[in-house]
């Protein structure tokens, strides 16, 4: 009866057959030899040519033309600047908008002009004033030239998306809508309440946040009311070297020059930012040469470079440090927080678990920030852990640390980490037992005031010192000082005010204080701060890390 | 019965199934003791912004009432919006699944075309070289993790002869072809772009052997064993007695009978290697639905992954039916009642 049925030979055949067929290549009809352009096949779906930028370049990417870097950018959700607050979006965003005033390389000291030639800060009583001047005869890279108008759009419109950074402005620097006014095409003039800080303020115009964007653009681009976040999502309307040519998910991005760049033309007319999740293959594509930068090696991958690559590093501002909760007893006493302090070896922690990779910062303003406080004083001291303990009466000290699960950033397992703080304390008789939960739930307990002591780190969200000094004094920002229910008023004030100083000198002397202060008072160790490592090909030049987390693409050159 | 009521009754099956899905999936994933909100926002958000983000996805209200809203959206086909992307989930699961499939397709094409036959040659030549060779490799296939397999392939053939490409699913140089089924080499076939054709099925092989070699071991074992409790059966003792070849005997006679466990373990296969892409999808920077899968389960992205659960189910149960209906094809003694 199964003779009227092919036979399973012949089902094999077939398959066979059918993925041949789909193997060989493509009738030749179809493919005539010589300049196929107009056969071509369009552009995919997702890259639309950007509207700003009619004929950007004439030159097809090529592996000359393109730096080529290897990422892992699942983090993307967007790359509107109003609403961008992950890693990768920052470092995109920032080569393709330009803000008031920026950094420049891997200074975080300076502020530089950017569209503005020149500020200036006045006292003006209740309020402050800044007035900045553009530049004139900028234009964006749609040709539309940038005004005030443009700024004062920008800013808006970030304060009424209200997306992730917008406490940026809204919070720090208390903008509402009214603060921000052009007072002719190219002067802006931005009023600050008493309360927030003008150093601060400049800081935070550095960041993507304060981006200007093309408002003719945007406008033109708007859905509904979503104040053209849709269609910004993966589009740019900027004035930065570079433009959005397209972003597919989980994929790449490509940026292609804008020809209407105000500065220097960029060395490489595209870049190209591919994802590759798995580190190990971002150091295979680093080694073959398809990629000229790898972003996310481990420092073992980094180790085993040679010849054709290198390793780069930068500055990475998050400090990595234990919470320690003042409202668990015996955590109350400033002595058994100073005893914990004291029990930790720092040096071991940075040569030997994270092979020197780090920094030894224990103070809450991370290098090479302004009021960075380079005083070190604790390394392990058992003896001294001891006396402490006893001093404070607590006998037998037994504590949960609440530690997050898989890998630390900067190359160092959570647990390990853990592990070589309990066996530290261990030895000045301090049993501490470890709870490894995701990272959710450590937040949730944290943000609850639920945890004994808490392992994990606080990056910065602008370049100026109170974006670490306040969530870790200020018990009423509910933010650190909170979650660790350290309620201390007199530093709180002397942050307040420390935020608010002008006067640098003045302001440096504070925060000196200040830190002085928290090292020994407050309720953390802060353990180390990681170094941001990268591997470079030797044909690159011109590459510098910001510790804010990118790199000026443009700046970059690739010799033969 | 005839086929068709069968496949209808087969599809009722299906809603059930879908129901049962939906609901453990979404239980199981509020049960879990943290807040997406916080998930979402992080470390550095406020309370107010991490209210007004449970706000605005419905996170404040009573799960069974969550879970009424999701069903009544999903009826009217809407997937709801993702939690991390913050895009409609539906469209997150049309540009990530096609990579998927075609991935775990052509992996289960090769575990076919190279697991049969090596079953059948290994149990013909039983005790002999080739059996020994195909129990040793398929030894292997079945103990080595897909991420160390992954690895070594990509540094030997990448890295080292630099023969066949160590990730993405075409190269970065080529324009991918216009969308249409979301198969990268179907679709560079349509446009009639053999470059991107080529580029595509060089970009597929090595990931499509990582994850394909673990299947290829099972079908390859699991046939080999049907295939020996085939052969001394008497109708294939009465086919050699006709004086037939032995290659007939064995490929139509004994092969086609031994099929049978054979397409049951391909059914059940084709359903790992759809969750098996998670980790070759990282290894070969694929960017497919495992990887998706991954970081929405991560980040407590609850829209997401039942979405992607449901997609998961409907594709198993589909898978399951065509197994079903495969049996009656190849044994026309299975009725189907």
């Amino acid at each position: 009866m199964y003779q009227s049925k092919p036979s399973i030979s012949m089902i094999l055949i077939s398959i066979a057959l059918v993925i041949l067929t789909a193997c060989s290549p493509v009738a030749p009809t179809a493919a005539p030899e010589g300049p196929q352009a107009t056969e071509a096949p369009p552009e995919a779906p997702v890259t639309e040519a950007p509207t700003e930028a009619p004929a950007a370049t004439e030159a097809p990417i090529s592996v000359e033309n393109t730096l080529s870097v290897a990422s892992n950018i699942s983090d993307l959700i967007t790359l509107d600047p109003a609403v961008v607050y992950e890693y990768s979006g920052i470092l995109v965003t920032h080569n393709v908008y330009q803000t008031l005033v920026t950094f420049v390389g891997s200074d975080l000291q300076t502020i530089t002009p950017g569209l503005a030639d020149s500020w200036e800060t006045v006292d003006a009583d209740d309020h402050w004033e800044l007035t900045f001047k553009l530049h004139p005869g900028n234009t964006f890279a749609s040709g539309n030239p940038i005004t005030a108008d443009d700024v004062v759009y920008s800013f808006n419109r970030a304060i009424a998306i209200n997306g992730p950074p917008a406490f940026l402005f809204t919070g720090v620097a208390g903008l509402t809508a009214d603060s921000v006014t052009a007072v002719d095409p190219e002067t802006v003039l931005i009023n600050l309440p008493k309360t927030a800080s003008p150093a601060a303020f400049l800081a935070v115009l550095t960041n993507t946040i304060a981006s200007v964007v093309d408002s003719k653009e945007v406008m033109a681009h708007e859905t509904g009311d979503d104040n053209g976040t849709t269609w910004l999502q993966d589009h740019s309307a900027g004035s930065g070297a570079y433009v959005l040519d397209h972003w597919t998910k989980e994929v790449e991005v490509l940026l292609t020059a804008n020809p209407n760049f105000n500065g220097d033309k960029p060395a490489l007319s595209s870049v190209l930012i591919s994802h590759v999740p798995e580190s190990a293959n971002q150091l295979t594509q680093l080694q073959v040469g398809d990629a000229d930068i790898a972003l996310n090696l481990t420092a073992e991958q980094l180790a085993t470079l040679s010849g054709d690559a290198t390793s780069v590093q930068g500055a990475d501002l998050r400090l990595f440090y234990l919470g320690m909760n003042v409202a668990k007893p015996p955590l109350d006493k400033v002595e058994v927080r100073e005893a914990l302090r004291m029990a930790i070896d720092y040096d071991g922690i940075v040569n030997d678990l994270l092979s020197g990779n780090a920094q030894k910062v224990q103070t809450i303003i991370p290098s090479p920030m302004f009021g960075y406080n380079s005083d070190a004083p604790f390394q392990q001291d058992v003896e001294g852990a001891k006396a402490l303990l006893e001093q404070a009466g607590v006998s037998d000290l037994n504590l949960e640390m609440l530690i997050p699960d898989g890998a630390a950033p900067g190359g160092v397992q959570w647990s390990d980490l853990a592990a070589k703080l309990q066996s530290d304390w261990d030895q000045a008789g301090m049993t501490v037992t470890i709870k490894q939960v995701s990272f959710a739930e450590l937040l949730d307990a944290y943000r609850a005031q639920g945890a004994e002591l808490a392992l994990l780190y606080w990056g910065p969200d602008f370049a100026d010192p109170d974006t670490n000094v306040t969530p870790f004094t200020d018990y009423e920002a509910n933010s650190i000082a909170w979650r660790n229910s350290w309620n201390d008023p007199d530093i709180a004030a002397q942050a307040k005010a420390a935020a608010i100083m002008t006067d640098a000198a003045e302001r440096e002397a504070a925060y000196k204080e200040i830190t002085e202060y928290v090292l020994h008072n407050g309720p953390y160790a802060v353990l180390y701060q990681p170094a941001a490592l990268f591997g470079v090909r030797s044909t690159v030049q011109g590459f510098e890390w910001n510790p804010m987390g990118f790199t000026d693409f443009w700046s970059i050159i690739k010799i033969a | 019965m005839t086929l068709l009521s069968y496949l209808l009754r087969r599809l009722v099956g299906f809603a059930a199934v879908l129901i049962g899905v939906s609901i453990i999936t979404f239980g199981l994933s509020h049960l879990v003791p943290t807040d997406p909100a916080v998930v979402a926002l992080g470390d550095h958000a406020t309370d107010e912004q991490i209210d007004a983000f449970r706000e605005k996805y419905g996170l404040n209200k009573p799960v069974p009432e969550q879970y009424r809203i999701y069903v009544t959206t999903l009826l009217h086909g809407d997937l709801g919006i993702s939690l991390r992307t913050r895009r409609p989930v539906a469209d997150d699961l049309h540009d990530f699944f096609p990579a998927t499939f075609e991935l775990s397709l052509t992996a289960l094409i090769l575990s076919i075309l190279i697991g049969i036959p090596a079953g059948v040659v290994s149990a013909t030549a039983r005790n002999r070289l080739p059996d020994h060779v195909v129990r040793i490799v398929s030894l292997i296939g079945g103990s080595v993790p897909i991420f160390w397999l992954g690895l070594i392939l990509i540094g030997f053939f990448y890295g080292r002869l630099g023969w066949l490409p160590g990730g993405a699913r075409i190269d970065k140089f080529i324009p991918p072809p216009p969308m249409v089924t979301g198969l990268f080499t179907v679709d560079s076939l349509l446009a009639g772009n053999s470059e991107a054709f080529w580029s595509s099925v060089h970009h597929l092989l090595l990931p499509a052997l990582a994850l394909g070699y673990f299947s290829t071991a099972i079908i390859a074992r699991m046939m080999r064993s049907s295939m020996l409790e085939v052969l001394p059966q008497m109708y294939v003792l009465a086919a050699r007695a006709k004086g037939l070849r032995q290659r007939r005997v064995v490929w139509r006679h004994a092969a086609r009978n031994a099929l049978i466990p054979a397409v049951t373990t391909i059914g059940v296969t084709f359903g790992s290697l759809l969750s098996g892409a998670v980790l070759t999808e990282t290894i070969f920077s694929w960017p497919g639905l495992g990887r998706y899968a991954t970081s929405s389960a991560i980040n407590l992205d609850f829209p997401a992954v039942m979405g992607v659960t449901l997609l998961a189910a409907l594709v198993y149960t589909a898978t399951n039916l065509i197994v079903d209906v495969g049996y009656q094809w190849l044994d026309p003694r299975i009725r189907h009642g």
